[in-house]
C-alpha cells in the first residue's frame, strides 16, 4: 500500500486540473471494477457490483489537491497566483510549485510590501520560474500548479503533500483490492473539484442516486503542540465522523461503520471536527436526500505541502470499510 | 437592430432581481423572431429554443445571460420619505445624488438626496453615508406617498445610456444586459447559420441575489453544454492590471476547475478561427457567475465562460466597448454552429 500511497501524493492533480491523477487512478483500479466512468465534471467513477440484495452506496474520496494558478504575468516573467482550494501563504513562501507542463517554479515574497508585522496575502506572493520576460516565460495565465514535496515513511508515520486527500483514494483501492464479497452495488468515486466547490461529489451524487454515501477524506488533530482541543489523535484509529462545519453525519450510517469497527476489533475514534468539511457534506443533499457520513483518516498539518498520516490508521480504515461493505 | 439601440433598450428597462417583468416583455419582443420557441420557466427565466439540424435526440447548447439588475428596496415609509433596502450588491457610497424610479402602484421619479455639505460636520464629510440615512424623495406630501407606495416595492435606478468617445457606452445594467445583448445578437446570426444542436438561449433571473435562475434553468433544460455570459472587470483607475482586462480588446475565456477544459479550447480555438480577440480569465474557485450553478446542476454539465470586460461595476455608469459585446455574439453564434453533432465534452483519458 505504501507504494501506492506514493505514487498517488507524487501525482499532480489540482482541482479542476485531474486528468494526471485521474489517469494513475484509473490504472489502479481498472481491473478491480465490473464497469469505469468518467462523470462530466471529470470524476472517476469504479462500479463493483454485487451479489444483490444489499443496497447502492457510494464511496467517495476527492483525488484532487490544493494548489494555485497563474493569474498574472508581468513584463519580466514573474507570475502572480491565486488558490485552488485553501491555501495559507505562510506555506507558500519558499515552497516550489511544478506545472503540468514540467516547469518548476519557487514562490517569492514582495519586499516592499505594505506591513511587514502582517501575515502576508497570497496577492504578496509571486513565482519565479527564472524567466527573463513574459514572452519567455513558459507558463500561461490560467495554468495551475501544485507543491513539491517526495514522500517519505518513518517509522509508522507518512509524510507528503497532497495526503489529503490521495490518502482517501489509497483506501478506496485498497478496499477494492480485499474486498471479495458484496450484497452492495458500490460505486467507488475519486470525486473531482472537492477542495474549491465539493462539486465533482455533488454532482456524481446525482448521476448515482445512492442509497448511502460515505466520504473517506482526512481530519484534523488535537495532539500537537498548541493544538486547538480536538478529541482526534494520529495513530489512535481511523475516525468515524459525528458532525463537522457543514454537516451531521446520519446516525444510521454511522453506527453502521462504528458496528463494523466493533465486530473485528479495529480501534476508532469518534470525530467532531469544528472547521471543514467533506464531499459528505453534498452528497445527503442531492435529490430527495442521501444518508451519508465519513470516515476520516487523521492527518496532521493538512493544507501543508507536509501533511503527515498513521499507516495504522490507514489501515484500519480499509479493515473497517471492508468489513462494512461485505456485509448487508 | 444596431447594437447601441439594442443596448439602449435593453438597460433603460428597469428589471431588479425578482422584477424582471419588464425585461422578460422586452425579450419576448426581441427574440421571438429569432427562436422556434419561447417559453417561461417557474421562476421567470426566458428560455428561446432554436432547433438544431442534426438527428433527434439533438443535444442541447445552453447559453444563459443574466437579465436582473441590482437596485434598491422600500424598506420602511417616514414621514413620506423612503427608507432604503438593497437588492444585490449595491454601492452605497454611489447612492447620494441619484435619480431612481419607485415602482409603486404607479411609477413615481424620485430622488437620494442629502444633507447638504454646509451642515455636516467636517469629520463626517469623507464617510459613507449609513443606510439609516439614504431616503427616496418622490415629491408627494406624506398622505399621498402612503396612497401609491408600499413597503416591499422596488426602486430602480434611473438612468439614460450615453455614448461616450471611443465606442463607449455608459449606463446602468450594463451587469448583465450587456451579455443579453450578446446572446440576441448570436441569436441573430444564427438566423443565417446552419448549427446542428439545439441552441438553448436563456435570459436567468435572480442572479443577482443568488444565481437562482441559473439554478432552476438549467435543471429545467437539462443541457450537454453550457456558456455562461457575463460582465468582468475592465482597466480602470484605481485597479492594478493583474486582475483586469483591457476594454476593447474583446470578451474574456474563462478558465479554472468551474469550466470543462474542452469548452475552454474550442470557445479558444473558436476565437482564433473566427479572428475575434480575447483574454483568457482565471477563476480559481467558484466564478460568481451563473456558470457556477449551471455546471453543478444535476449530474454536472460542462460548461464555459466568456465575460465581457466592464468599468465602475455595480454603478450606474458601468462603461462597455459596443464592439466587446458584438465580439462576444459573434464568438457564441460561431462557437454553436461549430459543435459537430455528436461532439460532447469529454475527457483525453476516458475508455
Amino acid at each position: 500500500m505504501r507504494e501506492t500511497i506514493q505514487r498517488l501524493t507524487e501525482t499532480f492533480g489540482p482541482s479542476g486540473f485531474e486528468e494526471r491523477i485521474r489517469a494513475v487512478i484509473r490504472d489502479e483500479v481498472e481491473d478491480l471494477a465490473d464497469e469505469l466512468q468518467v462523470t462530466p465534471l471529470g470524476s472517476l467513477v469504479a462500479i463493483r457490483r454485487g451479489s444483490g440484495g444489499g443496497q447502492r452506496i457510494m464511496m467517495a474520496a476527492h483525488m484532487d489537491e490544493i494548489g494555485v494558478m497563474a493569474s498574472y504575468i508581468d513584463e519580466k516573467g514573474f507570475i502572480r497566483l491565486a488558490p485552488l482550494g485553501g491555501v495559507y501563504s505562510i506555506t507558500c513562501i519558499g515552497s516550489r510549485v511544478l506545472f503540468e507542463n514540467g516547469t518548476m517554479g519557487v514562490i517569492g515574497l514582495d519586499e516592499k510590501r505594505q506591513d511587514k508585522k502582517q501575515i502576508p496575502s497570497l496577492s504578496e506572493l509571486y513565482i519565479d520560474v527564472g524567466a527573463t520576460s513574459k514572452e519567455d516565460c513558459p507558463v500561461r495565465v490560467g495554468d495551475a500548479a501544485v507543491f513539491v514535496r517526495t514522500f517519505f515513511a518513518q517509522g509508522r508515520r507518512l509524510v507528503a503533500k497532497a495526503m489529503d486527500n490521495r490518502i482517501g483514494c489509497a483506501v478506496l483501492i485498497e478496499t477494492m483490492r480485499r474486498l471479495q464479497k458484496t450484497p452492495h452495488e458500490i460505486h467507488f468515486v475519486f470525486t473531482a473539484q472537492e477542495e474549491t466547490n465539493l462539486s465533482g461529489a455533488q454532482t456524481a451524487a446525482y448521476g448515482i442516486d445512492p442509497d448511502l454515501a460515505i466520504a473517506v477524506d482526512v481530519t484534523g488533530t488535537g495532539d500537537r503542540p498548541e493544538s486547538r482541543p480536538m478529541a482526534v489523535q494520529l495513530g489512535q484509529g481511523p475516525a468515524i465522523k459525528v458532525q463537522d462545519a457543514l454537516m451531521i453525519a446520519h446516525p444510521l450510517v454511522r453506527e453502521w461503520l462504528v458496528a463494523a469497527a466493533e465486530r473485528i476489533n479495529v480501534p476508532y475514534q469518534m470525530e467532531v471536527m469544528e472547521g471543514g468539511t467533506t464531499d459528505a457534506a453534498v452528497t445527503q443533499l442531492v435529490r430527495a436526500g442521501v444518508p451519508s457520513g465519513c470516515l476520516s483518516i487523521p492527518c496532521r498539518y493538512v493544507h501543508s505541502p507536509s501533511e503527515m498520516v498513521d499507516e495504522e490508521d490507514v489501515e484500519g480504515a480499509v479493515r473497517v470499510l471492508v468489513e462494512a461493505l461485505s456485509t448487508r | 437592430m444596431e447594437t447601441i439601440s439594442l443596448l439602449r433598450k435593453l438597460t433603460e428597462l428597469p428589471g431588479l432581481s425578482g422584477h424582471e417583468q419588464p425585461v422578460r416583455q422586452l425579450l419576448q419582443e426581441l427574440w421571438s423572431p429569432l427562436v422556434d420557441e419561447l417559453s417561461e420557466d417557474r421562476l421567470g427565466s426566458m428560455i428561446g429554443l432554436r432547433q438544431g439540424s442534426g438527428a433527434v435526440p439533438r443535444p442541447r447548447l445552453m447559453l444563459a445571460a443574466h437579465m436582473d439588475e441590482i437596485g434598491l428596496r422600500v424598506a420602511g415609509i417616514e414621514r413620506g420619505f423612503l427608507r432604503l433596502a438593497e437588492v444585490g450588491g449595491i454601492d452605497r457610497r454611489v447612492l447620494p445624488g441619484l435619480e431612481v424610479v419607485v415602482h409603486g402602484k404607479r411609477d413615481l421619479h424620485g430622488v437620494i438626496g442629502m444633507r447638504p455639505p454646509h451642515v455636516i460636520p467636517h469629520d463626517q464629510r469623507d464617510k459613507p453615508i449609513p443606510w439609516a440615512e439614504l431616503f427616496v424623495d418622490v415629491g408627494l406630501p406624506e398622505a399621498e406617498v402612503d396612497e401609491w407606495v408600499r413597503v416591499g416595492d422596488p426602486i430602480s435606478f434611473y438612468r439614460q445610456m450615453v455614448e461616450l468617445q471611443g465606442g463607449l457606452v455608459a449606463g446602468k445594467a450594463f451587469d448583465n444586459r450587456a451579455s443579453v445583448a450578446a446572446v440576441t445578437l448570436a441569436l441573430h446570426a444564427l438566423t443565417r447559420m446552419s448549427h446542428a444542436w439545439d441552441v438553448v438561449a436563456v435570459a436567468t433571473v435572480q442572479e443577482e441575489v443568488g444565481l437562482y435562475g441559473a439554478t432552476t434553468s438549467a435543471y429545467h433544460v437539462a443541457p450537454d453544454l453550457a456558456i455562461a455570459i457575463d460582465v468582468t472587470f475592465a482597466r480602470q483607475a484605481g485597479l492594478s492590471d493583474d486582475r483586469v482586462f483591457a476594454i476593447g480588446e474583446g470578451p474574456t475565456i474563462g478558465i479554472g476547475p468551474n469550466f470543462h477544459p474542452q469548452v475552454v479550447e474550442k470557445l479558444k480555438s473558436t476565437a482564433d478561427a473566427h479572428e475575434i480577440p480575447y483574454h483568457v480569465e482565471p477563476a480559481p474557485g467558484r466564478s460568481g457567475t451563473d456558470a457556477w450553478a449551471i455546471q453543478v446542476s444535476r449530474e454536472g454539465v460542462p460548461t464555459g465562460l466568456v465575460s465581457i470586460p466592464v468599468r465602475y461595476m455595480h454603478q450606474p455608469v458601468e462603461t462597455a466597448a459596443v464592439k466587446d459585446i458584438e465580439r462576444a455574439g459573434r464568438l457564441l453564434a460561431a462557437f454553436a454552429a461549430g459543435l459537430a453533432a455528436d461532439f460532447r465534452p469529454g475527457w483525453e483519458d476516458e475508455a
